[in-house]
């Protein structure tokens, strides 16, 4: 059986929820159990929907006991200092929760993710080997569907050109046919991996794997908004090898957080 | 618990379930401006796919149809010519060109293998109240005829809102709501609860979570129809949506063939 370790699962009670939802640990658990998905690397609704302050502290605690789960944190700029005083502390305060990949939500929490932001702290992620993921529909307030998945890939491109060895892992692309965008992208940029959980296309996968092999695709299932048992059988019944499904469906995520050094 | 359906393990052990034909009711063909298709979108592809995930037929509207109906129509009539028993059709109506469309509704009449009308008032930004439907929508009640129409949610063109007003006035046409109002669920729902000639189409609304189950529950599994787009969307992904939510086996039937089946006459 081919093991699955999702790189986007939440739980919680968000401002608006989908109809069908996990509003604890537990039930997400039963649910990754109902679609046969083994380990989840987490985040919870208060960190999109409240503060991510209070939703970084709220997914330690909560994923707590939890070996299946795995929490990621939100990440501020640096000259708030709201996340310590130094991008040390930063690494310290993640290494004693357990945390060891970071998400980026520019539109929400309103910020520049680039280099005037960022810069000495992905300096650092670098050093570190620290993945950060962004989701796609984050990039740019007030911008839903194509533009701002548009948008997305332009942010993803300009900030791997100014570090070009950070680990980014796009999330939540859009399910009308990515591919033109992010292709040219996988090429030129060696730790680009997309997050595969709205990846709907048709033989996507397969082609994919054809062209660049199966190192730069993570499952996920961007659940709640998503049911599992999509991303799940389009990965598990893709016309690709069996050791490529090892690889997107934990291998990759394992190994990406085994190399960080915190 | 793992997923007692015994559907979901057949497709977990063999990508496919034997007692599963399924059909997909809204599906398209060919190459398209905005996405990359492996294969183009044409049939090997298509049928690669629906091999693969027990996919037995597909009822497309040509991409090119949808521009220039009778290029469009062309590619497919060939298409269905050679698979008929995996293809069928539906007649697209472009409604800016009014004056084609008692035409093209006489080809269709002709065409063996088109089984209903397709309508895109989005894309087309033509309402579908307005009167150059009229003819399309008075055909397709006289024929009795399936008719799949693009709906989304707060649309002025195609939005729920105005799905009451044409089913009501066109009760022996069957109206299959395309993306089934996507993300207007409330009132979609409703509309095909009140009225018996309106269906809801999963294409794209399977991704949202837990409105499989809604739908069920307030519309009934007698009145969904499985569709995912093809060759947009893998059918893995779109029937692993179907297989997960929280309805009976018997409800997933229903859904992915069992309607399409007595709708389009296939049973």
């Amino acid at each position: 059986m081919i093991k699955l370790y999702d790189c986007n699962a939440s739980f919680g009670v968000a401002d608006v929820p989908p109809p069908r939802y996990a509003a604890t640990p537990d039930e997400l658990i039963a649910e990754m159990d109902f679609c046969n998905v083994d380990e989840a690397l987490v985040t919870c609704a208060a960190q999109w929907c409240d503060s991510p302050l209070v939703g970084n502290e709220l997914v330690v605690k909560e994923a707590q006991g939890h070996v299946r789960l795995h929490p990621a944190w939100m990440l501020l700029p640096p000259q708030t200092g709201e996340q310590g005083s130094s991008v040390d502390a930063l690494l310290s305060d993640m290494a004693r929760a357990g945390v060891r990949a970071l998400w980026a939500l520019p539109a929400r929490n309103k910020y520049l993710l680039n280099a005037t932001t960022f810069g000495s702290v992905f300096e650092e992620f670098v050093e570190h080997d620290i993945p950060l993921f962004l989701p796609l529909t984050e990039a740019v307030p007030g911008l839903a569907g194509h533009a701002a998945t548009h948008l997305g890939w332009q942010l993803v491109d300009t900030l791997l050109g100014q570090f070009p060895r950070l680990t980014l892992v796009a999330t939540e692309q859009s399910v009308w046919g990515q591919d033109r965008y992010f292709r040219p992208l996988i090429e030129r940029y060696a730790k680009l991996y997309l997050d595969i959980s709205t990846y709907e296309q048709g033989r996507g996968l397969e082609d994919f794997c054809r062209r660049y092999g199966a190192d730069r695709l993570l499952f996920g299932t961007h659940y709640p908004e998503v049911p599992m048992g999509g991303p799940v059988l389009n990965l598990l019944n893709a016309d690709i090898p069996n050791e490529h499904k090892e690889l997107i469906g934990s291998g990759n995520l394992t190994r990406l957080l085994r190399e960080v050094r915190l | 618990m793992s997923n007692p359906s015994q559907l979901w393990q057949q497709y977990l052990a063999h990508g496919k379930a034997e007692a599963v034909p399924v059909i997909s009711a809204h599906a398209h063909y060919g190459p398209y401006m905005g996405i990359y298709f492996p294969g183009r979108g044409e049939a090997d592809s298509m049928l690669k796919m629906m091999d693969r995930a027990g996919m037995v037929r597909a009822v497309c509207a040509p991409h090119a149809a949808l521009i220039e109906p009778s290029r469009g129509h062309a590619l497919l009539a060939e298409v269905i010519s050679t698979h008929p028993n995996r293809f069928a059709g539906y007649w697209c109506i472009n409604p800016n060109y009014p004056s084609a469309l008692e035409a093209s509704l006489e080809e269709f009449a002709r065409s063996p293998g088109f089984v209903g009308l397709k309508l895109l008032s989005d894309y087309h930004r033509q309402p579908i109240t307005s009167p150059n439907y009229a003819p399309a929508l008075e055909y397709a009640d006289e024929h009795e005829l399936p008719v799949l129409m693009h709906t989304w949610g707060h649309s002025p063109f195609d939005g729920p809102a105005l799905w009451s007003e044409v089913a009501a006035r066109h009760p022996r046409a069957t109206f299959l709501m395309g993306h089934s109002g996507y993300g207007e669920w409330d009132l979609a729902l409703d509309v095909a609860r009140r009225h018996d000639n309106v269906y809801l189409e999963l294409c794209a609304a399977y991704h949202v979570n837990g409105i499989i189950e809604r739908m069920v529950r307030q519309v009934g599994s007698q009145k969904v129809l499985y569709g995912e787009d093809l060759p947009w969307f893998d059918p893995q992904y779109a029937i692993g949506c179907v297989l997960c939510a929280r309805i009976s086996d018997e409800d997933r039937h229903n859904i992915l063939h069992r309607n399409a089946e007595r709708l389009f006459g296939w049973g």
